[in-house]
């Protein structure tokens, strides 16, 4: 009731300034009353981006069925092209293995399976993610497979199990983005494949012009080792330098 | 191959997508200067930056100006059209920038915004007397209204044409050239001391600091501890010299802030801090020193009787008092001191309970004015047992507002469709198109519901756009901002009785705001006198409480039952709690204020104290209350514009109790006959007709104030 009564006041101050000029006074009542409005803009950042996702979930529950899931699958495929440069750089260096199609097709689909698994228990709870952990360790994966990609002429066996366990990781790097992006909890099960569908397509659109670019590019005298190695090793550097940064956030 | 590169690109492009503009705004020109043809011509709010409001702000004052000067100039006959209608014309520019300024800089503010704002106020209020004192305008207005018998007005029109002029009258119109420089005289003194009177309380209020250690903590909560904690490291590193950095390292702050004093006062079983902090807030502007407000008090207050007398009014309360509801001092009076006994008497019992307390705790002292948090709260939890934190399960953000919005729709048959498409200032701000039953466009309501970082506090309702028959059918664009709790993690909001009560408040407003249907934006809405328009607010509350109507919104947010009987008897109980106290220390306040404004010129005055003294001696006020506001740090009555106002709110209140006494007399809190009355007779009318004259056409009669005894619990 007391409480009731302060912002019944305060109702009047501001109301009775509605459209004449709020007068010095009523700033020294509310300062007064109130204390001074401190501006920590990491602290409004933080609100604002906690009320952006509420925003989103408010908008998404007001759509239909197939709206919804639309949204979620361009959502997953945002999500790779064009912000998740660390997935892409990790699918890129599955394709300069061996530009082999089964062999490629065999990776991406260990990794694909491996990170809806992740996707969907930490989507719901099962798993607990730290954030940070798991972007460095995503960097590391990349920076690994970059090695491999130098050290061996072709995948090795154990090769679809690594990028098997990779994936477990990008999964949960899935999943952090997801939750803060919001998901709601009607049609969770859909929303959540539909985001995964759009993070496939992405994964697949960057196979796609990673290939095209390359037939156009080098047309038929393309060739496995040349452009293998280098490449690898620039994608490693970048993984490296990603993941001291990331290491180094961590402390 | 054609066909993969094909998809591929289709995907790119799908992606990058980005929202489109909303509008057919140019980007490289100032939004305040282009037409907005938003949806529902609402602010395009991505779209206006910090730079853009003083370039506004000038223009629109420059038009402003011009428009006037051609009312003035214009070479025909003064008539109602060319010259009232005409002025109702003027100042859209400056109105459309003023409105998103103000709103903006009150509820996503910044330094910048703030800033702007103290350099705004000056050029504003010097351009708005430009306008009243403007001689020609008044020359005019006079010829109109010296002949308005002759001239065909309607029932509205001839009231804008009374109201105009009386605003003239009342910037001293009507007086000689030698009243009028007297007048600016005074005015320009009182100014001065009004100023003078804040910046002393700010300096006081901010100079008191309760530092204490780790072992001055004694039952204070884990929050409160936080928070003191928090407030000390702040202070810490807002200081830059290190040897004061020191005064507040692991250490804890309180300060005379409500915010901070209050939960100290209920927790802390330190009574001699309790005593030194509670004398700290009642004895700002009382220190003898340079902030000292007593002879600034007593000296605003005389000031303001010789400006009334020169003015031809007995007082400055008669002055004051004849735009209100409540027309002259005796009537203010009258019903302040029908109050005030009963209050008195129930504040009284209330001491004598929490003595009780004392004496079972074998303490050995009286009950004094901080003991009262404390021991209240000791009396709260023993009587009315009442778990807040039992009630908000049920009270979640979007119940609560199912239950305005049903409210409102049962009463009057509007319907609420939220918008989703529409870009807002910030992504909590949501937005609902209101239509009537017959599927009307009504307007646009805005609800801002979350504490936020950059928001003001306290609860308020205003509007972004006004409403106007004048040049076709304009609907209003009305915002109500409040500061509930952000909802934490993936739960909802969960509101306290208190917040759901501040929501149907502030939506009784918006209401007022909605609802309104008037030919003059000017008299549109909540621009009727301050003791009246709480009334349409505080009337919607009423609902809120009823067992029949929370039945049907409060559910549990996560079993969905609907909140039990007996957790609503108990809620409706503990609105009787401390009514006393809560009672007193209002009504004491608003005695001194009318007290202070009914002094003649020629009072020998020099300190508020003594005056306080005498006057609450007068009146009989136990030593455990002080007035809510003490003379020397009334910035309401001394300060800002509340002088010989004060009151206002009880008088509201008698209002909405005695109006919602009218359904329950009906035995149906939604008699659909009576809720057309409440629709026709208040919410629309705007200040269009006389404010006791609507009361009684929706009422059938006066008001009184038993109903009001009764809801606050004082009536036995």
């Amino acid at each position: 009731m007391k409480l009731l009564n302060i912002t019944l006041l305060y109702f009047c101050l501001f109301f009775s300034s509605l459209v004449y000029p709020h007068n010095p006074e009523d700033f020294v009542i509310s300062e007064i009353e109130q204390g001074k409005l401190t501006f920590e803009n990491e602290k409004i950042a933080s609100e604002y981006n906690a009320a952006l996702k509420r925003l989103r979930i408010r908008r998404i529950n007001a759509m239909s069925w197939g709206e919804k899931n639309i949204i979620f699958i361009k959502a997953g495929f945002e999500h790779i092209l064009p912000k998740g440069l660390d997935h892409i750089l990790f699918v890129l260096g599955l394709f300069f293995s061996c530009l082999k199609f089964s062999s490629l097709l065999l990776q991406v689909t260990a990794f694909t399976f491996a990170h809806s698994i992740t996707l969907i228990l930490a989507s719901q709870g099962l798993i607990q993610i730290h954030g940070p952990l798991v972007e460095a360790l995503i960097a590391l994966s990349i920076v690994w497979i970059a090695i491999e990609n130098c050290m061996f002429k072709k995948p090795n066996n154990w090769r679809p199990i690594v990028v098997f366990t990779f994936g477990l990781l990008h999964g949960l790097g899935f999943a952090s983005v997801l939750s803060n992006y919001g998901l709601p909890k009607d049609n969770f099960i859909s929303l959540l494949l539909a985001f995964n569908i759009g993070v496939e397509i992405g994964q697949l659109s960057v196979l796609i012009m990673a290939f095209i670019l390359i037939k156009l590019t080098l047309n038929k005298s393309w060739k496995n080792k040349k452009l293998r190695i280098p490449v690898s090793i620039l994608i490693g550097l970048v993984g490296l330098f990603w993941f001291s940064e990331r290491i180094i956030s961590l402390f | 191959m054609k066909k993969l590169f094909f998809v591929t690109t289709l995907l790119f492009l799908f992606s990058c997508q980005e929202n489109k503009n909303q509008s057919n705004l140019k980007s490289d020109i100032n939004p305040f200067f282009q037409e907005w043809n938003t949806p529902f011509g609402v602010p395009p709010f991505t779209m206006i930056k910090d730079e853009h409001y003083m370039p506004a702000f000038k223009k629109g004052m420059e038009e402003n100006i011009k428009e006037i000067e051609n009312i003035v100039n214009n070479s025909s006959k003064p008539t109602f059209s060319n010259t009232i209608e005409e002025l109702e014309r003027t100042g859209k520019l400056l109105s459309k920038v003023q409105r998103t300024f103000s709103n903006l800089a009150s509820s996503n503010t910044n330094p910048q915004l703030q800033e702007l704002q103290r350099e705004l106020s000056p050029l504003l209020s010097s351009h708005y007397d430009k306008i009243s004192l403007n001689e020609g305008l008044f020359l005019r207005i006079e010829k109109i209204w010296k002949e308005k018998e002759k001239i065909n007005l309607t029932k509205e029109q001839r009231k804008l044409l009374e109201d105009t002029r009386k605003q003239f009258v009342r910037s001293g119109a009507l007086l000689n050239n030698e009243q009028k420089s007297k007048i600016t005289e005074i005015n320009a003194k009182i100014s001065e001391l009004t100023t003078q009177f804040g910046q002393n309380l700010l300096a006081e209020t901010n100079g008191f600091e309760l530092i204490l250690e780790k072992s001055d903590l004694e039952g204070l909560s884990e929050n409160v501890i936080a928070a003191a904690k928090e407030a000390a490291i702040q202070k810490m590193n807002q200081e830059k010299n290190k040897e004061k950095k020191k005064k507040y390292q692991e250490k804890y702050l309180f300060t005379p802030h409500r915010t901070s004093m209050y939960p100290f006062l209920t927790e802390s079983s330190r009574r001699d801090l309790r005593k030194k902090l509670y004398n700290s807030y009642i004895l700002r502007g009382d220190n003898n020193n340079e902030n000292d407000n007593k002879e600034v008090a007593a000296k605003i207050a005389k000031l303001r009787a010789e400006k009334a007398k020169l003015m031809g009014y007995e007082t400055h309360a008669h002055f004051v008092l004849e735009e209100r509801m409540l027309k002259t001092p005796e009537e203010v009076y009258d019903l302040l001191i029908q109050l005030w006994k009963p209050a008195l008497n129930r504040a009284k019992k209330e001491v004598a309970d929490m003595q009780s307390v004392v004496d079972s705790e074998e303490k050995d002292f009286k009950i004094e004015a901080w003991d009262w948090w404390q021991y209240s709260e000791k009396v709260r939890k023993k009587k009315y047992d009442l778990d807040e934190s039992a009630i908000k399960p049920y009270l979640s953000i979007d119940n609560a507002l199912k239950g305005v919005f049903n409210t409102t729709n049962k009463l009057w048959g509007i319907t609420f469709t939220e918008i989703y498409d529409i870009d807002m200032y910030h992504p909590d701000a949501r937005i609902w198109e209101v239509n009537d039953k017959d599927g009307t466009h009504l307007g646009i309501f805005i609800g801002d519901y979350f504490t936020r970082s950059n928001k003001r506090g306290g609860a308020w309702m205003s509007s972004f756009k006004g409403q106007s028959n004048l040049d076709g059918r304009e609907r209003p664009i009305v915002v109500n901002v409040c500061n509930f709790p952000a909802p934490v993690g993936d739960n909802p909001s969960l509101l306290s009785f208190e917040n759901l009560i501040t929501l149907f408040h502030e939506f009784g407003h918006a209401m007022h705001g909605i609802l309104t249907d008037v030919t003059y934006g000017s008299m549109s809405g909540t621009s009727g006198p301050r003791d009246f328009t709480e009334f349409p607010a505080q009337i919607l509350e009423h609902w809120a409480s009823e067992p029949e109507v929370m039945k049907s919104f409060a559910t549990h947010y996560k079993t969905g039952e609907p909140i039990p009987e007996n957790l609503i008897n108990k809620i409706l109980k503990a609105s009787k709690f401390n009514q006393g106290f809560i009672n007193t220390e209002y009504l004491a306040a608003s005695l001194l204020d009318m007290d202070w404004h009914t002094i003649s010129a020629d009072e020998d005055l020099k300190n508020s104290n003594q005056f306080e003294e005498e006057s609450m001696i007068k009146y009989g006020l136990i030593s455990e209350i002080a007035p809510r506001y003490r003379s020397t740090y009334f910035a309401h009555i001394f300060s800002g514009g509340y002088s010989s106002g004060y009151y206002s709110y009880v008088h509201s209140a008698v209002l909405d109790s005695d109006g919602f006494e009218a359904f329950k007399e009906t035995g149906d809190v939604f008699n659909p006959d009576l809720a057309d009355k409440l629709r026709t007779h208040i919410y629309e009318k705007g200040s269009t007709e006389d404010a006791m004259e609507l009361y009684i056409k929706f009422r059938g009669k006066k008001p009184m104030i038993e109903p009001l005894l009764k809801v606050r619990g004082l009536n036995n």
